[in-house]
């Protein structure tokens, strides 16, 4: 062994093997060393440490009860199992020996906001960080990852940390991993099953509370994003922006914040996310602006992006965006699937427009081009957006009888995945014909207004909700006196039969008109 | 909403299927009305109808009434749900269903 005094820090090389036979003479060597050197830190350099025992770690404290700060550095796999299990890891700070890994002529199978992911054998694969000091953002990631993973979310931890070339790259086992990208590029018969899958993960995602403080607030991120556009925009749509963000509730449910399908592996049977960078808490809408983009936005002026970016072509995209947001929201409706479209394309555009301006895209024709498309996009969407939240149990929908048949779809499909008997079905959806068809011929006549109606489903007894409203004219329809239904068919009235059936079929039906709206509650048991 | 339907002197089956509300109702209308001025009897099979709202019942009530005076309607084999529906409205009073 030897030893080297630097002025401060000092630095105290150990090697070999330290034991009881050589432990006195190496405290001896250490504390000459340390002894009136004035040294506030003292390095401990293990790199050519193969062996330490008790009578050695004892040498150490020796060397802590001298000089308070201590870290020792260059630790082989071996020592640093010691120090872990004897808890000096937690004294002091123990840095592990960074193994060399080459990542040349290796598989790319995944890239990220920050990394590339490189497949290094059959079992492993390293992501190699584009920032050359990444140590704190490895750090990051392999503690929202663990988070992510105590939380209940399928994941994969890094095990160790390597050099590679003049950076570093964290190690993880995924073994004959393929991302959803590739099924999509490969096998595009299977992407009802990837879009199941790959929406069943994001419902995971944002079901998950996160203790308060442990994730950022993504919310945050996209205030300064508006911010940055106040310049690049008119003042009138600025404020909508602003005004449309801000008004976008807190929320403590995780966001994945890069949820694309590179992101998403399958290994054997299980379905993985690998890149956790990323996560942040915040209001799904956010997490659909930046899914937007990656299907759609950042290709919308260029369609070929997509293709080298994901390794499929742009129509395979759009259709996975759409089909994405009609299994998100349960429901095929066009109109429900565009509004939610909508909103993520105005928080998708305010994103994109500041990430090219600030990558100089101003300064080329292409540049301009895309950001004025994606300006002028965003501009329009303003101008008839009046939020960013979205209920995938609420249908606003244009109160015409041609919309009849979305509106039905929609609460059957509700109710069909609540596994309401066909009967109620056909009953329930009576009633929604009864009262949508009112609403479409009398609530605006002779013009036309907007109808929203609400699914709500309770559990035990299971339960369906449907509340209706409108803006139109004040009108209560059970105010309606009953037909008489013991007349015989040529004393009868041909009308009135809707409303009476409605209260017939349902348990329960109650009227109000609040704020300038017509609000009518239906309520059905299974 | 399917129709089929056979017409042999003066006799009308129409087979009804799927459903029957207020989009697909004025079809049916449409095609009993074009006919109806040349039967003495009508038949409504609706083994396969599925759904119908008060634009159905519209419907039959104004069949019921031009056959009244002409000849006679009857509605076969109504399923359980449609059943309900014609109950509550009083309708099975009104139409000879079999």
């Amino acid at each position: 062994m030897s030893e080297t005094n630097k002025q401060v820090p000092a630095v105290i090389r150990l090697s070999g093997r330290i034991d009881s036979n050589n432990a006195p003479e190496v405290e001896k060597d250490a504390m000459g060393l340390l002894t009136g050197s004035g040294a506030s830190e003292v390095i401990i350099d293990a790199g050519d440490l193969e062996y330490i025992s008790s009578a050695g770690l004892r040498v150490i404290l020796r060397i802590r009860q001298m000089v308070k700060d201590v870290r020792i550095t260059g630790v082989r796999p071996e020592v640093y199992e010691v120090l872990d299990m004897t808890g000096f890891t937690e004294m002091m700070s123990v840095e592990k020996a960074y193994r060399m890994v080459s990542v040349e002529g290796c598989e790319e199978i995944g890239r990220g906001a920050n990394g590339t992911v490189y497949r290094i054998d059959q079992d492993n694969v390293v992501k190699v960080y584009n920032n050359p000091d990444a140590l704190a953002e490895i750090q990051h990631e392999r503690e929202v990852a663990r988070l992510a993973l105590i939380l209940g979310l399928p994941t994969a931890i890094s095990y160790d940390v390597v050099r590679v070339g003049a950076g570093y790259g964290s190690v993880f086992e995924l073994l004959n991993a393929t991302s959803f990208s590739k099924i999509l590029a490969n096998e595009p018969e299977k992407m009802d099953w990837v879009v199941r899958e790959y929406v069943k993960l994001l419902k995971l995602i944002h079901g998950t509370l996160v203790p308060e403080g442990k994730l950022p607030d993504i919310k945050e991120t996209v205030e300064n994003w508006v911010d940055f556009l106040k310049d690049h925009l008119p003042e009138a749509s600025w404020n909508k922006l602003k005004s449309l963000v801000d008004a976008v509730p807190h929320d403590d449910h995780m966001i994945h914040g890069d949820y694309h399908t590179k992101n998403v592996v399958l290994q054997g049977d299980e379905v993985l996310i690998i890149d956790m960078d990323t996560l942040a808490v915040g209001h799904p809408i956010f997490e659909f602006a930046s899914i937007y983009n990656s299907f759609q936005g950042y290709s919308e002026y260029d369609h070929s992006i997509i293709r080298d970016f994901q390794g499929f072509d742009y129509e395979t995209a759009t259709e996975f965006w759409y089909k994405v947001l009609a299994e998100y929201l349960g429901t095929q409706s066009k109109t429900k699937m565009h509004e939610l479209e909508d909103k993520s394309r105005i928080v998708g555009y305010a994103r994109m427009i500041r990430r090219s301006i600030r990558r100089h895209g101003l300064e080329t024709e292409k540049g301009r081009a895309e950001i004025e498309l994606w300006r002028s996009r965003l501009i329009e969407l303003l101008e008839r957006v009046d939020t960013l939240l979205f209920d995938p149990n609420e249908l606003e929908i244009e109160a015409l009888s041609s919309n009849l048949p979305e509106v039905q779809a929609f609460v059957e499909e509700k109710l069909e995945a609540a596994g309401f008997p066909m009967k109620e079905q056909m009953q329930i959806g009576v009633a929604v014909e009864e009262i949508f068809i009112n609403v479409a011929s009398y609530a605006y006549a002779p013009e036309t207004g907007k109808a929203k109606l609400r699914v709500e489903i309770s559990d035990s007894p299971t339960e369906v909700t449907v509340t209706f409203s409108d803006s139109g004219v004040p009108y209560d329809p059970l105010a309606k006196e009953d037909p008489d239904v013991t007349l015989s068919a040529d004393e009868r009235e041909i009308g009135g039969l809707g409303i009476f059936m409605t209260k017939k079929l349902m348990d329960d039906m109650s009227y109000e008109y609040k704020d300038g709206k017509n609000i009518l509650t239906l309520k059905k048991k299974a | 909403m399917k129709v089929d339907k056979t017409i042999e002197n003066g006799k009308a089956v129409f087979r009804l299927e799927g459903r029957l509300d207020s989009t697909t109702s004025p079809e049916l209308e449409k095609e009993i009305m074009d006919v109806i001025g040349d039967l003495n009897e009508l038949v409504l099979d609706l083994k396969d109808l599925e759904y119908t709202s008060s634009a159905g019942m519209r419907v039959l009530l104004s069949a019921q009434r031009i056959m009244n005076s002409q000849g006679s309607m009857k509605v076969i084999n109504v399923r359980s749900e449609i059943m309900d529906i014609f109950e509550i409205t009083g309708f099975n009073q009104i139409l000879t269903i079999e």
